[in-house]
């Protein structure tokens, strides 16, 4: 770790390598894909009941388990990385420019993993075209689903669009040193491209990262996420108006978290701690910090809303879900990372990126574990509880954990393919650490103190 | 009052006597106020256009009243011309909320419902619009005559269900799962016995009950819901509710199996085709004599639309109501039933149009106790009572002495007859009952029984005790009047005589009706408060496991209460743990 001023073989040295433990990464994350998509194929063979399903009421099972839950999580992640990255666009945030690409890539990965677990879960997945868009013009009036469908639709094109725009720039400038094995992928991403476009698009990118800070709390993972449950007066565990503010805090953490992994995977592998500075590391834990604080207090207004005089389908449901010993180690873990991220800015000697990451984990897997025992509670404590087999039960089985895994393989793979085609530092990071305020890379690997003089929280 | 008079009306000859009875009263001529008046019914049925009776009576009201403002032929041609013009307008905008499928058509009839009664312009255009006439009709009038008749909006199938008749004997289940060749656990029909803290009501009728005091019990089939939220939420129009009668039906061809209806359902009626099901397509309609995908197959509907029996692979089901039925495609006489009301013993189950006044449910929560006994007396045919009767003496004893019937059974026919205006007019299972103690009354009023008088009904305990001031009996029969005071049958007291032998249920309820549903099925009974909790089935309840049904494949299988026992089979490295 010497003082290094980061240069554009930096950010192309993983296009220009290929290491053991790449290789050795993309063949365990190609082997869980692999093994999820025989378990899939088996899926589609046998029919839904490979999995630990069963019809809620008098069927003693939950209707919507694991596919669902993880659908909504990898949504979180994609759409919480995408605010990260239009936030870092939009109000100057330059610090985290480094990794902005990293997140609209986590939004593109984490968007292609919740639309495969859209096909999983159905029952005629090829019936999606047929079904879905022949009576478009009709459900969009009323299905969550459909809204659900469309959004996830716009904000894909938008983030693709946003990456294809800022990734002609750096594949221009970059060209000669690019691999020509690609060169058709490139060619494509250039088509056309003058330098006139750069001021226009970066107007474009700008504009585009407007639309998604507004449309995402309003329409996304504010928005028509939770809607999916929120609207349902009959399943108590899931209704009402804080859903929607639960859920962008359990999207913004679990993005944070998983650009943290990102971040931390490739200044290891690359060597970039000159580009990916612990700056970086301690204002993302602090953001995290931030949004844990946000979700527990949401969870409280959940809480106390549900306990207190609640009507009784609604008590049963809080009272149950409060009671869960799963539910308790979710909130747990979450409680611990804030009182550690808290706990750092008051003595910064606290930090290390090694904790970070640690925190990212436990966080993830805390959102994980929250959204799959929302789904399920959901069924477990209706409105009408009459039944007998109501709670039902349900555990996932093994083709619905090996999708965990698949899918997780999937966006894995998706960061170590396109690492090896494009940069994935952008190289207007590269020019920004370098130009105007190039000092500051000269204290970015001195520990602790620098950033408790400036405190992240500023925007 | 007899079953086969020639009265037009509905609410039979004496009601027709009474209206004529009134035109003669008035200036104008009776014959023409009958015969207009016939005509009319003639109308309301369809037979005849409303154009052409205009037409018909045109000169005769010119003539008897001096004017005419009811529409005549070309009045009515006008009218449509208007309609066709007014298509530009309103009907076109309304008709933007079609889409290409049905099912918005029934909400655009509601708009434009309300648009027909302030224009008075749509119900005429959807009067040639086949088989709509009686609706359009009914819904024209509706402002200015008897509101409740049909009430404009076509057929709703729906049921009433008595809970209190309910004995858990599961046979509805059973019925059910055989008609449709359900998987094992896919109770379309649920029926269970519960424990509810928060209600102490129990029946203490003679009927309600067979063995005193009895459980509670809730049968629950899909409540078919006006507002089904299944549909709401459903991201392809699968699920749907089919414009001519109100079911809420899944089209197994465009279900993707997202499985949002059965989480949006608040009453847990649906059911996933996880797998393969036990019985092929090719067995359901080789059960029925025709080939998959045609009508009469017991899975296609009169629109071409596979919507009845099990699902397949991947997409939902749930109860349908019989549309196999509905159809015709059973023969007429299954029409206006169900698998599971047929096979109830206790008749537990009424099902037929909830917007017709007349029909089986609606009469039935109308008057419980009437209903319960309804399906309780079972009076000897007429050939009997009148072979019987032959030489023996006209008074209630002797009555009783001769033939095989008992004296409540009599009381309770008698009371029936009181409190029902149009016995035997109506069309429904009901009708069958009320046509047999019909014949039988017939028959024993032939013999020389005067149920009309003060004296006879007073032996039935359904009057008072005549004041005996000697002076010639009161043998008035209602409507025409004798001298002196006249004795007309207490509604009220054969009221009290049929609640005391049939009870009344505790509530008249439909389910979880705050969530909006609005349902089409009444239920009759205790109403399962919050706290209600599911128990094992006791006294005459069944256990479903000790239970069993045929499918087409020729086996039978048994019933299954918890359908995951049956899932967790397939279930690829069941954990044995639960999430929760």
């Amino acid at each position: 770790m010497s003082t290094k001023t980061p240069t554009e073989a930096d950010i192309l040295r993983p296009i220009q390598n290929v290491s053991k433990g790449y290789l050795a990464l993309f063949a365990l994350c190609a082997l869980a894909l692999g093994a999820f998509l025989v378990g899939w194929a088996y899926q589609l063979q046998q029919g839904l009941i490979v999995t630990g399903l069963g019809d809620w009421g008098s069927g003693g099972g939950v209707t919507w388990g694991m596919y669902i839950g993880a659908f909504i999580w990898w949504v979180g992640i994609a759409h919480g990385g995408i605010i990260l990255s239009a936030a870092v666009r939009l109000l100057g945030m330059e610090r985290y420019m480094p990794v902005a690409r990293m997140a609209e890539l986590m939004t593109i990965a984490g968007l292609s993993a919740a639309g495969f677990y859209i096909l999983v879960h159905m029952g005629r997945p090829d019936r999606m075209v047929t079904s879905v868009l022949g009576h478009y013009h009709i459900t969009v009036n009323n299905s969550p689903l459909v809204w659900d469908v469309t959004v996830i639709t716009a904000y894909f094109v938008l983030t693709a669009t946003y990456l294809a725009l800022t990734i002609r720039y750096d594949v221009v400038r970059l060209r000669d040193q690019l691999p020509d094995r690609f060169n058709p992928i490139y060619k494509v991403l250039t088509l056309g491209y003058s330098e006139e476009e750069d001021e226009v698009v970066e107007r474009m990118v700008w504009w585009l990262a407007l639309a998604v800070i507004i449309m995402a709390p309003l329409l996304l993972h504010g928005g028509v996420i939770p809607w999916l449950f929120a609207l349902l007066p009959s399943m108590p565990a899931w209704e009402g108006g804080i859903q929607g503010p639960t859920f962008l805090s359990i999207a913004l953490m679990s993005a944070i978290s998983g650009i943290t992994l990102a971040a931390y995977g490739f200044r290891r592998a690359y060597d970039w701690d000159h580009i990916i500075t612990d700056d970086i590391f301690r204002g993302l834990l602090l953001w995290l910090g931030f949004f844990c604080m946000l979700f527990l207090w949401f969870q409280l207004q959940f809480a106390v809303n549900g306990l207190f005089k609640a009507p009784i389908a609604r008590a049963e449901a809080t009272q149950a879900k409060v009671g869960s010993p799963i539910y308790r180690v979710a909130i747990g873990m979450i409680g611990l990372s804030l009182a550690y991220i808290f706990a750092t800015i008051i003595r910064p000697a606290l930090f290390s990126k090694k904790r970070a990451l640690i925190v990212s984990v436990a966080v993830l897997a805390a959102t994980f574990t929250e959204k799959l025992l929302f789904v399920v509670e959901g069924f477990l404590h209706p409105v009408f509880t009459l039944y007998e087999a109501t709670p039902g039960e349900y555990f996932p089985s093994a083709i619905e954990w090996m999708s965990l895994a698949g899918t997780i393989g999937l966006v894995v793979l998706v960061f170590l393919t396109v690492s090896k085609v494009v940069p994935i530092v952008e190289l207007h990071a590269i020019e920004h650490l370098r130009g105007g305020h190039g000092h500051s890379h000269e204290h970015e690997h001195e520990p602790v103190e620098e950033s408790t003089k400036k405190p992240e929280v500023e925007a | 009052m007899s079953a086969d008079d020639d009265s037009f009306h509905p609410l039979g000859e004496e009601w027709e006597n009474d209206l004529e009875g009134m035109l003669d009263d008035t200036e104008y001529d009776t014959d023409l106020g009958m015969e207009m008046a016939e005509d009319a019914m003639r109308v309301t049925r369809g037979e005849l256009s409303e154009a052409e009776f205009h037409e018909k009576y045109h000169d005769d009201v010119m003539e008897e009243f001096g004017e005419d403002q009811r529409p005549t032929k070309e009045a009515y041609e006008k009218a449509q011309k208007a309609q066709e013009e007014a298509k530009g307008t309103v009907s076109k905008m309304l008709s933007k909320f079609e889409g290409d499928g049905e099912e918005p058509r029934r909400d655009v009839m509601k708009k434009m419902g309300a648009g027909a009664a302030a224009v008075g312009l749509g119900a005429w255009g959807t009067v040639d619009d086949g088989g709509q006439e009686e609706e359009a009709l009914a819904a024209a009038e509706g402002g200015e005559e008897e509101p409740g008749f049909g009430e404009g909006e076509g057929v709703q199938w729906g049921m009433a269900i008595d809970l209190e008749r309910c004995d858990g004997c599961l046979s509805c289940v059973t019925a059910c799962s055989s008609e449709n060749n359900l998987d094992q656990g896919v109770n379309w029909m649920y029926v269970l016995q519960y424990e509810d803290s928060s209600s102490s009501n129990a029946t203490n009728s003679q009927v309600s009950r067979g063995a005193g005091r009895a459980p509670n019990r809730l049968v629950r089939p899909c409540q078919h819901c006006t507002d089904a939220p299944c549909e709401k939420v459903c991201p392809t129009t699968a699920r749907h509710t089919r414009d001519q009668d109100g079911l809420v039906l899944t089209d197994y061809d465009v279900c993707i199996g997202c499985r949002y209806c059965q989480v949006a359902c608040p009453y847990g009626v649906n059911y996933f085709q996880w797998d393969e099901p036990d019985i092929s397509t090719e067995q359901i309609a080789e059960q029925h004599d025709a080939e998959p995908g045609e009508e009469g197959d017991h899975m296609t509907d009169d629109r071409g639309r596979w919507v009845d029996s099990r699902a397949p692979r991947g997409t939902m089901s749930k109860c349908t109501m019989c549309p196999s039925r509905q159809d015709g495609h059973k023969g007429e006489e299954m029409v206006g039933t169900t698998a599971c009301e047929d096979a109830c013993p206790p008749d537990a189950i009424q099902f037929g149009n909830m917007h017709d006044e007349t029909s089986d449910p609606i009469r039935y929560a109308e008057n419980p106790a009437r209903a319960r006994t309804l399906a309780r007396v079972n009076p000897p045919s007429a050939s009997d009572l009148e072979e019987s009767l032959s030489g023996a003496g006209t008074d209630v004893d002797s009555v009783i002495e001769a033939t095989d019937l008992e004296q409540e059974d009599l009381e309770l026919m008698v009371a029936i007859d009181i409190v029902t205006d149009d016995l035997a007019e109506t069309d429904g299972d009901h009708a069958r009952y009320e046509q047999n103690i019909q014949d039988a009354l017939d028959a024993l009023s032939e013999h020389g029984l005067d149920f009309q008088s003060q004296e006879v009904l007073a032996q039935l305990n359904l009057a008072d005790e005549p004041e005996s001031s000697g002076d010639g009996e009161n043998g008035g029969n209602g409507g025409n009047g004798g001298d002196g005071e006249e004795f007309e049958p207490d509604q009220q007291q054969a009221q009290v005589r049929l609640e005391q032998f049939a009870g009344t249920p505790t509530s008249n309820f439909r389910l979880l009706e705050d969530q909006g549903t609005n349902p089409n099925i009444i239920y009759l009974g205790n109403e399962p408060g919050p706290d209600a909790e599911q128990v094992e089935p006791t006294g005459t309840g069944a256990n479903y496991e000790d239970l069993s049904y045929a499918r087409a494949d020729g086996e039978s299988a048994s019933l299954v209460d918890n359908r995951k026992e049956v899932l967790d089979e397939g279930t690829v490295g069941d954990a044995g743990v639960r999430l929760g």
